[in-house]
């Protein structure tokens, strides 16, 4: 079953077609991967998908045209995504930023901060209670209390990851999450992914590590200038020589 | 230089001085409370925030001159500058942070000129007075002001013990988020601009509400209250205690307006006149606000880590 449908996507910044028509299709519970060389548009296809970009194109997920929804409404459908350089918010604690994720809070609601507080206090422990598990799966549970701009490059990855997790999304799009993780984490976050994958969840990556991404996808597209070159399976793409060129550079 | 002889009537000549220095830091901590809210929790960089000031406290008083019983006035004066948070936050809290700020001071101003040339409704620069304070009838004149402390100052109380409720809430963490980064509660499915808009709405509400209490202590309101340094009176509050300390802008309005009065003393050791006594105290508020960007950003209770401005 199809989760996520990109129909003929363009965006256009001036002169630079960062996107140029591209359209892909995602099964739900798949790992998809997104290669491609730098420029090649991956990241504005993603800001596209998850509504900070607006371009021309169709974009349906779960069913639902989201391509004009703005990007909290296309959140709430259970779509989530990280970005390239990790947001995470070094003015509160790590805590603090996983406690953000979980839909639905009714302590959210201004009026319910008094009229529901019973309701309101046994949904900040539940949610924290959860927030804690995800943080001693990602071995970050003594930073709870650290202000997340303390935090170093790979913690703040991992910040990033345990956010879109806490958010317990349909679809997880990841944009270069093996990027400053070492090679002991990178191999337990595949695992995690895996789990996830096995519970019903949908990845859609970006990654520069080939090794990591052919491992982990079930299917690969290639990007280069804004298009798709090619989609297929890992093994597929492995040997696929247009793939090649467009990684070491073309003709010569 | 007042000697030890008399010192009981010393301190009977003080106490008012020294309830009209608490009225006053009562009135300015709640007006400041409302912008703490907005630019110290949510990071919305509002100048324009005597406006519902003078919303606030001209609705209540006009209303009440046309027949209106003081507690609906009171009501609709706070309700109204509220509204008026939500109207300007409609078009404005798209803008990006430095456009808003513009606007938000020019809102102030039409705000100001409209009150100076409707005569026809607000009396211009005439001003409002022989509007019913609260418990009028009821409380000895010479005690009023007594009153009045009591009653501040448990509004005050009641204002920050509910903030402070608020910002420990899951409501209050979505602000802080969007005070730092509003893709990232954005990505997370939150509706940032409605957020903004509660908290622009509320903290215009509370100034409204300051406002009203102004005009019950002066008993008299004109265009002239309501100049953009009152706003900046509030960011003066707000960046010396501390932003996104609730506690801190309550000291910082104590310490301003203690500051304000106790220049009157000054007197005597620097010789200024009068009016260069009040360039003189604009002087030293300048170079306080310079020393703390420089030494101690965060203000007196301000925590370095949640410094909205440093990046």
């Amino acid at each position: 079953m199809e989760i996520l449908s990109v129909k003929n996507v363009k965006k256009h910044f001036g002169g630079v077609k960062a996107v140029d028509g591209c359209s892909i299709r995602i099964e739900t519970g798949t790992v998809m991967g997104l290669i491609g060389p730098n420029g090649a548009g991956k990241t504005t296809l993603f800001n596209l998908i998850s509504g900070f970009e607006k371009g021309s194109g169709e974009i349906t997920f779960k069913g639902m045209r989201t391509d004009k929804l703005p990007p909290f409404k296309i959140a709430r459908c259970g779509m989530v995504r990280t970005f390239q350089i990790p947001r995470a918010l070094s003015k509160m604690t790590v805590l603090e930023n996983l406690l953000l994720a979980p839909k639905t809070q009714h302590g959210e609601r201004i009026w319910n901060v008094w009229l529901r507080r019973k309701s309101v206090q046994m949904q900040e422990n539940t949610i924290k209670e959860k927030s804690r598990e995800i943080l001693e799966f990602f071995e970050i549970s003594h930073l709870e209390d650290e202000y997340a701009g303390a935090l170093s490059g790979g913690q703040k990855k991992l910040l990033e990851m345990a956010r879109a997790i806490a958010i317990d999304p349909s679809l997880m799009m990841l944009d270069e999450p093996f990027a400053g993780v070492n090679p002991t984490l990178a191999r337990k976050i595949t695992g995690y992914i895996d789990e996830l994958r096995e519970g019903g969840m949908t990845f859609f990556i970006i990654e520069h590590d080939i090794p990591a991404i052919t491992k982990i996808s079930d299917k690969i597209t290639v990007m280069s200038e804004g298009k798709v070159l090619t989609e297929g399976t890992p093994d597929e793409i492995r040997s696929n020589p247009d793939v090649l060129n467009v990684y070491l550079g073309g003709e010569g | 230089m007042m000697g030890l002889t008399g010192s009981a009537g010393c301190f009977d000549a003080i106490l008012p001085y020294i309830v009209t220095i608490l009225l006053i830091s009562s009135i300015y901590a709640i007006f400041a409370l409302g912008l703490n809210l907005e630019w110290g929790f949510t990071g919305l960089l509002n100048f324009g925030h005597v406006a519902f000031f003078a919303i606030g406290a001209y609705t209540t008083v006009l209303l009440n001159l046309w027949g209106c019983p003081l507690v609906l006035s009171i009501i609709a004066g706070v309700a109204l500058a509220g509204f008026f948070g939500f109207l300007l936050g409609i078009p404005t809290l798209r803008l990006r942070v430095d456009y808003l700020a513009i606007v938000t001071i020019g809102f102030s101003e039409v705000l100001r000129f409209i009150l100076l040339n409707e005569e026809w409704l607000t009396r211009g620069p005439f001003g409002v007075y022989g509007f019913e304070r609260p418990f009028q009838d009821v409380i000895p004149y010479q005690h009023y002001n007594t009153f009045l402390l009591i009653l501040y100052v448990a509004i005050l109380v009641a204002i920050y013990a509910s903030l402070e409720r608020l910002m420990h809430s899951p409501w209050g963490r979505v602000l802080k988020s969007i005070r730092e980064d509003e893709s990232v509660p954005s990505a997370l499915g939150k509706n940032v601009f409605w957020y903004k808009i509660q908290s622009l709405m509320l903290g215009s509400a509370i100034a409204g509400l300051a406002g009203v209490l102004l005009a019950f202590y002066l008993q008299y309101v004109s265009p002239a209250t309501f100049k953009p340094i009152e706003t900046f009176h509030a960011w003066i509050i707000i960046i010396l205690g501390g932003t996104a300390s609730n506690r801190g802008t309550i000291v910082g309005a104590l310490i301003l307006w203690t500051f304000f009065s106790g220049t009157k003393f000054i007197s005597r050791l620097v010789p200024l006149e009068s009016h260069q006594m009040g360039a003189f105290r604009m002087i030293v508020i300048g170079l306080l606000l310079m020393l703390l960007m420089m030494y101690k950003p965060e203000g007196i209770f301000g925590k370095k880590e949640e410094l909205a401005l440093s990046d």
